[in-house]
């Protein structure tokens, strides 16, 4: 009994670490279990964004292939990839195009293979066809169906690629962020450059006015003929600064505009442009319902520009210009038949307008450049046509319920 | 001579009845918003109407509508139209059909005190007083036409013409005289084939139709 006692107590001692070493068995199998789950999943994240743009670029791939076939293209909403890896990931992870690419490459997994018919069908055809029509004289059936097989992989790739709606709204509301911030930005910096003008140009005049005439008033008794020379001077100098204000003023908000709405401010503008020009309104009658005033403003500088431009550059004195009433809008188009080569500011000074994007000049192209920002700031378009030779069309569509 | 001035501005209001009390003119009614305007100038017929184009209600062109309903009702009856800003097709409006006592100048011109006195009366007695500004925008447009082939000096003598300038006044500011004054217009209405005219309101209409219209 004593024996089997010890013996059972030997074998305690003996287990008891066993247990031990169990329980740290079990342990470290967790932790290492935990470090490879953590370790794929990190290396599965990095490689994410990667993964989705190469989804990206085959359907990319695939749209344009398609719209070869059928000659319509299909929108592409892609949320863009940018920023920190973790940002990279979320947006990867938001993307509802990248969904519905997900759900094309799962289906065309399937329907992809249809164009492998095309290998029996291609000697079926050439004999059924070559006997049939080229022997018979009858319509073709077998080799047209290879165009049927590529129509019917067009529309299903189309109904499956084309980006959801969600997409395209998240892409809106993409493009609209960035068009208000740059109106904002517009905005300052237009703040910016009056309060410039102000200060510097007529700020200035007043105070050295108010100098003069401080001057004028020592030297009054002692020696009139000095005073009366330094009232003179004040003189200039208030109508200097009379003009001055006039001058930013009508960049502020052209005085016509108010007193005239848009119709009659472009009769006038195009009366005294120096060219011969043929105006034309659609759906804009003289008293009509006006557009919001942001909108006026920016078709009226619009035309001015352009019409500057054309009196400058353009070689000919004939210009047109189109005013339409759209069902949710404005259009603005002037064209001209002159010489043309016109360059759109938008192309050739991208890296400029970053540069100074707080200086808005104007003058040649810079103007357009100035007009292109005033119709972004509205959500609208600016395109301008100048092949060598003319004719230049200048078109801004400017959204507006009025 | 009488005056009706239509002016909202309190300050510019009175600045204005103090400088032509203070040289001699009578003012017989002030008007503050465009529907007292019409009203004043049928009750007291004046000689001359000065009026603002902005004007309460609606701070558009209530004075310049208000100058040609005036006209309407009273033809012949001078106008000088003050603006804050000078738009050239106002003056077209205002001069059109050859109308005769019409003025259209800056506000600014006002400080001038005796060259706007000048130009009222010139107004008063049936002639016309265009601001040098918008005579300016006249010239510099017109490119490409026998206008570039003027002198310096011809070019000068046309602009103070446009301004609706006499010869005498002509004479004095360019501080030349008189004979080569006449010599001048001469040769400016040679240059642009217009019949030569009088000196007098005849002549400035022709130079603002050529200016405005005729290439």
């Amino acid at each position: 009994m004593r024996t089997t006692i010890r013996q059972a107590r030997r074998a305690t001692v003996q287990l008891a670490p066993a247990v031990a070493l169990a329980f740290f068995s079990i342990l470290f199998i967790t932790v290492m279990i935990i470090t490879l789950v953590g370790t794929i999943a990190v290396v599965a994240a990095g490689l994410l964004p990667e993964t989705v743009l190469l989804i990206r670029r085959m359907a990319g791939w695939k749209r344009s292939r398609v719209a070869a076939w059928t000659g319509r293209e299909i929108p592409e909403a892609y949320l863009p990839l940018r920023g920190t890896l973790l940002e990279r990931i979320r947006a990867a992870l938001w993307d509802a195009c990248t969904y519905a690419d997900l759900r094309w490459m799962f289906a065309h997994y399937l329907y992809g293979f249809f164009g492998l018919l095309a290998i029996p069908l291609w000697p079926l055809g050439l004999v059924v066809d070559g006997l049939w029509c080229g022997l018979l004289r009858r319509d073709a059936v077998v080799l047209p169906l290879l165009g049927r097989l590529a129509d019917r992989d067009a529309r299903w790739s189309t109904a499956l690629l084309k980006p959801p709606p969600k997409a395209l709204l998240a892409e809106r509301v993409t493009v609209l962020t960035e068009t208000r911030a740059s109106a904002i930005a517009a905005h300052s910096a237009e703040l910016r450059r009056i309060e410039r003008d102000l200060h510097d140009g007529t700020q200035a005049q007043l105070v050295s006015l108010s100098m003069r005439i401080g001057l004028a008033k020592r030297v009054f008794d002692r020696d009139p003929d000095a005073a009366r020379k330094l009232l003179d001077e004040a003189q200039d100098q208030a109508q200097a600064a009379l003009a001055e204000l006039r001058h930013v003023v009508r960049g502020i908000h052209p005085p016509i505009l108010t007193d005239r709405g848009l119709v009659g401010a472009v009769r006038s503008l195009a009366a005294s442009s120096g060219l011969e020009v043929a105006v034309e309104f659609e759906g804009l009658p003289d008293d009509g319902p006006r557009a919001p005033a942001a909108v006026e403003a920016a078709a009226y500088f619009a035309v001015a520009e352009a019409l500057t431009n054309a009196a400058k550059y353009s070689g000919t004195d004939q210009a047109e210009v189109r005013l339409t009433r759209l069902a949710n809008g404005l259009r603005v188009r002037v064209r001209d038949d002159g010489r043309g080569g016109a360059a759109d500011p938008a192309t050739v000074t991208d890296a400029a307008e970053r540069e100074n994007a707080g200086t808005s000049s104007t003058g040649g192209g810079s103007g357009l450049l100035g007009i292109r920002r005033r119709v972004a700031a509205l959500d609208g378009s600016f395109s301008l046509t100048s092949p060598v030779g003319g004719p230049t069309v200048i078109e801004v569509e400017l959204p507006c319920v009025w | 001579m009488r005056v009706v001035i239509a002016e909202d501005n309190a300050l510019l209001r009175e600045g204005l009845v103090l400088l032509l009390t203070a040289s001699g003119h009578e003012v017989v009614a002030t008007a503050r918003a465009e529907p007292e305007i019409l009203p004043a100038l049928l009750t007291h017929r004046p000689d001359v109407a000065v009026l603002d184009v902005r004007m309460p209600p609606s701070f558009r062109d209530e004075g310049l509508r208000a100058a040609l309903a005036a006209r309407a009702q009273i033809p012949d009856l001078p106008v000088l139209v003050l603006s804050q800003y000078v738009e050239q097709s106002y003056a077209s409006e205002l001069l059109g059909g050859g109308a005769k006592g019409v003025g259209y100048l800056l506000k600014d011109r006002i400080g001038r005190v005796d060259e706007f006195l000048d130009a009222l009366e010139r107004v008063t007695s049936g002639g016309t007083a265009l601001d040098p500004e918008v005579v300016t925008e006249l010239m510099t447009r017109r490119r490409g036409t026998p206008l570039d082939t003027l002198t310096a000096r011809e070019r000068e003598v046309l602009h103070l013409m446009a301004e609706g300038r006499d010869n005498t006044t002509i004479a004095q500011t360019l501080v030349i005289t008189e004979r080569s004054v006449s010599k001048h217009i001469g040769n400016v209405f040679l240059k642009l084939s217009l019949p030569p005219t009088d000196n007098g309101h005849r002549r400035v209409l022709a130079v603002l139709a050529y200016l405005n219209g005729g290439r």
